[in-house]
């Protein structure tokens, strides 16, 4: 079980904890809870892989919440990002660009840890909404909203790293 | 947004993609002896005593209901009070008898307070006569004095299976039932005699009233 989900685990867990030494407590803390409550597992439910992650996930959350480590993140408190046409969104994402890539990159770093986790579950991970939902304790339809409004978000900071 | 359109935006958004993915490989990667650490702290927490506590809780329960259980109820205490004032005077009976038992000695030393009083010429010979009388008095309780000896023997035998303590009620308290008040003749004859002085007191008083009357009368 280590060998086939630990590093994907520990990715998961240091993406979300900032420290390296953090992560590799949480990530520990997360397979002792694996192997106190593996009777807990329910097949029909989720994949090991998916169950993991949720205990993944909810051990780096309650971690966050836990250390209250100052987090500074981008907030669309006037609703600024939504104001973006789905056309300038594809522009800045779809037509591929090294610059564009390093300014993603730099713009995923102004996320929220949930959002900058949930985006990187369905890019990279290439998750479907109903397993993000299962380990995110959310439903799919504000996973898809939330994804829609994330990718808006970076659109954003990149205009404004751009600017 | 449905999930097929996230899925073709997923496609799309190339840079988007590579932007993750370029991150996730710059992420410092997984210790190599994470794991084995992992697994010896697991070792460690398996081999922890664990602490069970819930039989000391029921051994705690179990004493407490039989600490409950055995403990005699309050009027069991009272009759536990009682249980000495039943037994004293047999055991008192006892001490009171053996207590007599220096009056043995007593009697004995009788005979040679009178060698004493012989021997001493002063002594008139009535009064020697009167001292001869009262010994014999002193010597007649002696008599009795020894029988209680054999007494205490019978006594302690028959006292050795002690008999049940008989239980006292509210009825054997002397003062508290008014059947118990009781004039002795001493109490009597006085209240008698307080009566018959206050009739006489009264007859006085009347006579004198009636003497005033009459004096009055007569001056009119």
């Amino acid at each position: 079980m280590l060998e086939r989900y630990g590093h994907a685990v520990f990715a998961q867990v240091a993406r979300l904890v900032p420290s390296f030494e953090d992560a590799e407590e949480v990530y520990q803390d997360v397979f002792v809870k694996v192997f106190k409550n593996i009777n807990m597992y329910d097949p029909e439910k989720s994949s090991l892989k998916t169950w993991i992650s949720h205990i993944a996930y909810n051990e780096s959350i309650s971690f966050l919440r836990q250390r209250t480590m100052p987090v500074i993140y981008y907030e669309d408190r006037e609703g600024e990002a939504e104001k973006l046409s789905e056309s300038e969104v594809e522009a800045t994402f779809g037509h591929p660009n090294p610059e564009t890539v390093q300014l993603i990159r730099a713009a995923i770093k102004h996320l929220p840890p949930d959002e900058r986790a949930i985006i990187t579950m369905f890019y990279y991970e290439e998750m479907s909404l109903k397993d993000i939902a299962y380990v995110t304790e959310s439903i799919p339809t504000t996973i898809a909203s939330k994804l829609s409004r994330t990718r808006k978000k970076l659109c954003k900071i990149i205009k404004m790293l751009q600017s | 947004m449905t999930e097929e359109q996230l899925n073709a935006l997923r496609q799309q958004d190339t840079n988007l993609r590579d932007a993750i993915w370029q991150d996730e490989m710059e992420r410092p990667q997984m210790p190599a002896d994470l794991n084995e650490r992992l697994m010896q702290r697991v070792a460690k927490e398996e081999k922890k005593p664990r602490r069970i506590i819930w039989p000391w809780i029921a051994a705690a329960c179990v004493a407490g209901v039989l600490m409950i259980w055995l403990t005699p109820p309050k009027e069991a205490d009272v009759v536990a009070e009682k249980k000495p004032k039943v037994e004293h005077p047999v055991k008192g009976g006892t001490p009171q008898i053996a207590e007599k038992k220096p009056t043995a000695p007593q009697v004995v030393e009788t005979p040679q307070k009178e060698e004493v009083a012989k021997q001493k010429t002063t002594v008139a010979k009535r009064d020697a006569a009167l001292l001869a009388q009262e010994t014999p008095q002193v010597e007649s309780p002696a008599t009795p004095t020894a029988e209680p000896a054999h007494m205490d023997l019978a006594v302690a035998e028959t006292a050795k299976p002690e008999p049940e303590p008989v239980l006292l009620t509210e009825r054997d308290i002397p003062v508290t039932r008014p059947e118990n008040y009781r004039y002795t003749p001493e109490e009597l004859a006085l209240m008698k005699k307080q009566a018959n002085e206050a009739y006489l007191k009264w007859v006085e008083l009347e006579l004198e009233i009636s003497k005033q009357t009459m004096e009055q009368t007569a001056l009119k």
